[in-house]
């Protein structure tokens, strides 16, 4: 049977999306050497996700690391090569991200009631539905039994 | 609305000074609402990248280049290019500019640079052509429109210095992190997404490091008399950068106990490890941060009784060096590790990181086969170039450039399976994933792995790596304390 959580937290970027998670314990950037603009791949040396692509996930990290340029590579991601992540979940957004996810187009929510790194599996299925920034998030996590 | 504007941003917002500035302001303003911004602040200076041009990107053979070698940025000129009122907000006094990126514009066809070179045996590069005009295009539009030609990663240091309490945008971490520290302006690292827009109408949301509050120290670090004592050399400032960040946990911290004299090398590699280590781009460096007089003052008035405090020893700064080594590990012997490019210059070398490595490498020639490369921002191109330093440094075989960076980013495409040595902590963590093995070390050990072709510890690195309690032992039969030490 499977098991659905429910979380609220804050849209920092507007926007409805559903999508598999894809959990990633530390610290990332979208810059071009953290996910590759043209095959949306993680890169980061040691990370949960390296090796991994990200192409339409729900991708769930506790804040930004790494260059600015993440901001500019999370927009190409989303808009130009169409690699890019369905939304980002994070402990706390961080304003690059913030600025890259409005730009692209994709719901970015953070402040949620449960730790999300913990709450959220790799694999889950996860919607969003986040219709004002600044305001509430709906988080439905629903786990294969 | 919540965001409170001046006269002057409304009429921009209503359209009154022209579309471009209209267009901008809206996006400024949606993200202004997104971080719940107040008001917006005036800024002296932008610095952000230039775009690679293209009149066809869905070009499916266009598409695919522009993916090798944009950033991501350069769509989102694409629009404000489309409009015949462009101009940056030079005429309300905001100076704007642009990292560097492919290649000096001059040199393009020049072997033996980053955008153009072969390593016999192990494969070559050559950046793509269209690309670059593409980038060239770019820059010429940009130029019509008012920006400044610094293409520098660090014209805060040469060539556009803000004063104390002076607003800036800089989507480049490592001169945002020196502006806030060093000259005691504002900026965030800040969305190379809205230092577009910040460029064209002089403002931006406040918030971030823009706020008092957000600039206050949370921690302390401290150099033990060891350490404060025996820094000496890019790379050793880098690494302390990175110690100083992981000691504070990515918060603010207050550093005490820094050496009397720390140059703009100094200064500069250890903010710089900010983008690599840290979030938010200050740190107090007491003695050196104009803001900061004071624990108090760094603290902004809320120094806990008993605020966290953390030692940097020697021990932690060998460890980091030996951290960065292992991110990318080069293979061979650990005395002799085969190198194919030795770089110096991220951020950009200072004239008198220039001045070392060619003082370093008068009178000998770097290995065939190997690349010595300095990569300088043009003010110190020039005077090297006029000094003589750049002369030393192509007679022995090595290569000095400008409006480049090999990481921003031709660096993806090399051959696989290379081994680049460098001071710059940065570069490691930027290109550690790229599939190239990297080696971080001082500027005399570097320019010997040039010269000789591997890269061998020096005899320093050989005292600082044994345990403190045998290096101290050792310091009674030969004490190194008051010698020179020989890379």
């Amino acid at each position: 049977m499977d098991e659905k959580i429910v979380l609220t937290g804050i849209a920092r970027s507007k926007g409805k999306a559903a999508g598999e998670a894809a959990v990633n314990r530390q610290r990332m950037g979208w810059a071009f050497n953290h996910v590759g603009n043209e095959d949306g791949i993680v890169l980061v040396p040691g990370a949960d996700l390296q090796g991994k692509s990200i192409i339409g996930k729900v991708v769930v990290y506790p804040t930004v690391m790494g260059s600015t340029t993440g901001a500019i590579s999370l927009y190409y991601k989303c808009t130009q090569s169409h690699h890019g992540p369905a939304a980002i979940i994070c402990q706390k957004v961080h304003d690059i991200d913030i600025s890259g996810a409005i730009a692209g187009g994709i719901p970015a929510i953070d402040a949620l009631d449960q730790d999300p790194i913990v709450t959220i599996k790799t694999g889950d299925w996860v919607e969003i539905d986040a219709p004002k920034v600044g305001q509430k998030a709906t988080v439905t996590i629903t786990r294969k039994g | 609305m919540a965001m409170k504007l001046t006269t002057h941003q409304q009429e921009m917002l209503d359209g009154k000074l022209g579309d471009t500035k209209k267009f901008c302001m809206e996006k400024l303003v949606d993200f202004g609402e997104a971080i719940e911004a107040k008001e917006m602040v005036d800024l002296v200076l932008v610095l952000n990248c230039c775009p690679i041009y293209s009149n066809d990107r869905q070009n499916p053979e266009t598409k695919k280049k522009l993916e090798m070698y944009d950033l991501g940025h350069s769509p989102l000129y694409d629009p404000i290019f489309a409009m015949k009122d462009a101009h940056v907000a030079d005429d309300t006094g905001t100076q704007c500019g642009n990292d560097p990126y492919l290649a000096q514009f001059d040199k393009v066809e020049e072997k033996g640079y980053p955008w153009n070179f072969e390593l016999p045996g192990k494969g070559s590069f050559k950046v793509d052509p269209e690309m670059v005009t593409g980038l060239k295009a770019g820059y010429d539009k940009l130029t019509e429109h008012g920006w400044l030609n610094w293409m520098s990663c660090q014209p805060q240091v040469n060539t556009c210095i803000p004063k104390m309490g002076e607003y800036c945008a800089s989507s480049e971490s490592s001169a945002a992190a020196y502006i806030n520290t060093i000259l005691g302006a504002r900026t965030n690292r800040e969305s190379p997404i809205n230092t577009v827009y910040a460029a064209y109408t002089g403002c931006l949301p406040k918030y971030g490091t823009h706020l008092d509050e957000n600039r206050a120290a949370k921690c302390i670090v401290e150099l033990d008399d060891e350490t404060r004592d025996n820094m000496q050399g890019a790379g050793d400032w880098a690494a302390l950068g990175a110690c100083l960040a992981e000691k504070a946990e990515n918060r603010i911290m207050a550093v005490l106990n820094l050496p009397k004299k720390m140059g703009p090398t100094a200064t500069k590699q250890i903010v710089s490890a900010c983008s690599p280590g840290m979030n938010d781009p200050i740190m107090h460096l007491m003695g050196y941060t104009p803001e900061s007089p004071t624990l108090e003052a760094a603290f902004k008035g809320k120094m806990p009784k008993n605020p966290e405090r953390f030692t940097v020893t020697m021990d932690d700064v060998v460890e980091m060096f030996r951290h960065i080594n292992n991110i990318a590990p080069a293979p061979g012997p650990e005395r002799a590790k085969p190198v194919d490019i030795v770089i110096f210059g991220c951020p950009v070398a200072t004239f008198e990181e220039v001045r070392e490595v060619a003082r370093l490498v008068k009178g000998r020639k770097v290995k065939p086969g190997v690349m010595l490369w300095v990569q300088t921002d043009t003010a110190n191109y020039h005077m090297a170039h006029h000094y003589g330093d750049a002369q030393i440094i192509e007679e022995a075989g090595g290569k000095i450039f400008h409006q480049t960076c090999m990481c921003m980013n031709p660096v993806r495409h090399y051959p696989q399976g290379i081994t680049i040595a460098t001071d710059s902590f940065k570069y490691v963590k930027l290109g550690g994933g790229f599939g190239m093995a990297w080696i971080f070390g001082n500027p005399p050990a570097l320019v010997n792995a040039a010269v000789t072709g591997v890269f061998t510890p020096s005899a320093r690195w050989d005292y600082f790596a044994k345990p403190r309690h045998d290096r101290l032992a050792s310091e009674k039969e030969r004490p190194l304390y008051s010698q020179p030490f020989v890379d």
